[in-house]
């Protein structure tokens, strides 16, 4: 009987994911999406035997209560969210077989803010232009375009899932208690719109996350940004105030900034607009933004282009078989 | 201007910020396109994507694959092997709308906004105002009476920026402030020298001068143009309006909910930098529709 999971409750905002998410449409203004943060999500569908790509859930704050149909094999990763398998604390970074009818249970996150589910087989919802990856604003892929509601069932793909894996433990990403995270950024793409005083001011200070933060972008609440003089002395096509350039694409990861106020953007971001972007943060680190809650710090750290790829392939080399025991 | 030499800009470990200048200008963004065209045809190992923009292309990249400073060596060959922006040519399909001017959206729009926000002049009476027309019917014939360019599209997924490319039909419009809550898919709309057709029920900050039943952007993929993708336009695409009557509107609507309506392109078109510029050096700029 192929499997199917039941959604009894749906949590925050729980959504079906895969990676890296949908690429080739950007241009037209959709966004990769894909599951936020990448290393905990691969590792989660290593250790049920899945390939890397496959699509699984992410769980955002409040993970989803869900039940499952037939025998299966499924893993937890990501944040801490109290799980349990009908009622017995659930293993994390361990993949566990599970039998028809049980309940796995999530609750609040208490450490760490985005949780990730691997089923063996993959969550089997139709592909949308090649990614399974759901972009909730436009009501793309995913489950009927949007996050999980309750009395919803998700469709399960075939597949021998392998029970009583776990992941090394240095190869998991260290997901500390709320507090201060040091983020890598590559300077650039419009640094030279910031005076030499901001530009120091940005890596010196303390960056606090706001409230109104989500998948599309998040909000930072410090200091006050020191335009260059550039930022002013413009054409009127570049609009009024000094954060305003002629409409350009917004690489993902950068540092918008929008008057005073930094956003990063990231997967389910606008793709273009009109506002400087003085710093982009490496891919490496946007498993700690994943990670991180409202009113976390973080403190920005310059690095070249070269080692943030070079951070990014340490990542990459760690969601492998080998780091699965 | 455009650079004598192009910026490269890093946007992160996987992104290049290509800035070929620094203004609105159609020849501008025409190179832009055409070098998007070439980087595309090349197929250079290692490129994700390209994002054109007004003047500048963000390119997505591999690093496995492709080192930043080999992608941008790559991609500069590219630009300096185009030769000159007059003999340049992009194939451009032309598509056609069919467009219900200053109708029950545009007012349904209209009195929304000043019930819920605030009071504000009807949009089409500010846009013959300020730009000195006789009326509703000159609004519909000069917004009609001109082909778009896609000169971008981004903001909100499936949203194009079209840029009118007879002068003697550009109009100028003040965005709403604050903006709209409500805009129905398919809303026409003009802000700043730019015109839009909505692609879904969003916010929005354009003045509403009517109403198309064609939709630009189809998540459910149910017309034949949406088989591959989910938004109509890409960027370097042409666009004509041409106004019709409430029977025609209602009749495009029916075939659209029916799932059958075939939106209307004429793909084979060409645009000739050389021959657009020769035809506006001919044109008698006081002349209007």
């Amino acid at each position: 009987m192929p499997l199917t999971i039941e959604v009894k409750k749906a949590g925050l905002e729980t959504s079906v994911q895969d990676f890296p998410g949908r690429y080739g449409y950007w241009e037209q203004g959709f966004p990769p999406s894909g599951p936020f943060d990448m290393w905990s999500f691969r590792l989660a569908n290593l250790l049920v035997g899945n390939a890397p790509e496959a699509a699984g859930l992410e769980c955002q704050f409040m993970g989803p209560t869900l039940v499952f149909s037939a025998p299966c094999v499924i893993a937890l990763t990501g944040a801490e969210m109290n799980a349990t398998l009908d009622g017995e604390p659930l293993a994390m970074w361990e993949s566990v077989a599970v039998e028809p009818g049980q309940i796995l249970a999530t609750g609040f996150a208490t450490k760490g803010a985005r949780a990730y589910l691997a089923v063996s087989g993959g969550i089997n919802v139709p592909p949308v232009l090649g990614s399974r990856a759901t972009f909730h604003m436009a009501g793309v892929g995913g489950l009927e375009g949007y996050a999980l509601k309750n009395g919803q069932s998700l469709a399960v793909g075939d597949g021998e899932g392998i029970a009583g894996r776990h992941v090394l433990e240095d190869c998991r990403p260290s997901i500390a208690d709320g507090g201060t995270w040091q983020i890598e950024v590559v300077q650039g793409p419009n640094d030279d719109w910031i005076a030499p005083e901001g530009i120091e001011r940005f890596y010196a200070s303390e960056w606090k996350l706001q409230a109104r933060s989500n998948r599309t972008g998040y909000r930072l609440e410090g200091p006050e940004w020191i335009f260059a003089e550039k930022a002013s002395a413009k054409g009127p096509e570049h609009g009024e105030h000094p954060s305003n350039i002629l409409d350009h694409g917004y690489p993902v990861g950068s540092v918008n900034l929008c008057g005073q106020t930094p956003i990063i953007l990231v997967n389910d971001a606008p793709s273009a607009g009109g506002f400087i972007n003085p710093f982009t943060v490496a891919s490496a680190a946007f498993w700690k933004l994943a990670q991180s809650k409202p009113n976390d710090i973080y403190r920005f750290k310059r690095v070249s282009v070269e080692d943030a790829q070079e951070m990014r392939r340490e990542i990459d080399h760690l969601c492998t078989e080998a780091s699965i025991q | 201007m455009i650079y004598d030499n192009p910026k490269f800009l890093p946007g992160g470990d996987r992104f290049i910020e290509m800035e070929l200048g620094d203004e609105l200008n159609f020849d501008l963004n025409f190179l832009v396109h055409a070098l998007t065209a070439k980087i595309r045809e090349s197929e250079i190992d290692g490129l994700v994507e390209l994002l054109p923009n007004m003047a500048s292309i963000v390119i997505s990249y591999e690093p496995d694959v492709i080192s930043y400073s080999d992608l941008k060596t790559e991609i500069l060959n590219h630009y300096c092997a185009m030769g000159s922006l007059e003999d340049m040519e992009l194939l451009s399909p032309t598509y056609y709308i069919p467009v219900l001017y200053c109708d029950h959206v545009t007012r349904a729009c209209w009195e929304d906004y000043c019930a819920k926000i605030t009071e504000k002049e009807y949009d089409p009476d500010l846009m013959v105002r300020l730009n000195g027309l006789d009326g509703y019917d000159q609004l519909a014939r000069i917004h009609s009476g001109t082909e778009y360019w896609v000169a971008a599209l981004g903001f909100y997924p499936g949203l194009a920026s079209l840029i009118a490319l007879d002068p003697r039909c550009r109009m100028t419009a003040p965005k709403y402030n604050p903006p709209r809550t409500w805009t129905p898919r398919g809303t026409v709309g003009y802000g700043g020298s730019v015109t839009c057709v909505y692609p879904a029920q969003t916010p929005g900050g354009y003045q509403i001068i009517g109403h198309t039943p064609v939709p630009v952007c189809d998540i459910s993929q149910s017309l034949p143009a949406f088989k591959d993708d989910l938004a109509l336009l890409r960027p370097g695409d042409r666009v004509r309006f041409f106004p019709v009557e409430r029977d025609e509107y209602d009749y495009v609507k029916r075939r659209v909910e029916a799932g059958n309506y075939v939106h209307n392109v004429a793909s084979y078109a060409k645009f000739s930098i050389r021959d657009y510029h020769r035809w506006l050096d001919g044109l008698e700029m006081k002349e209007r529709f």
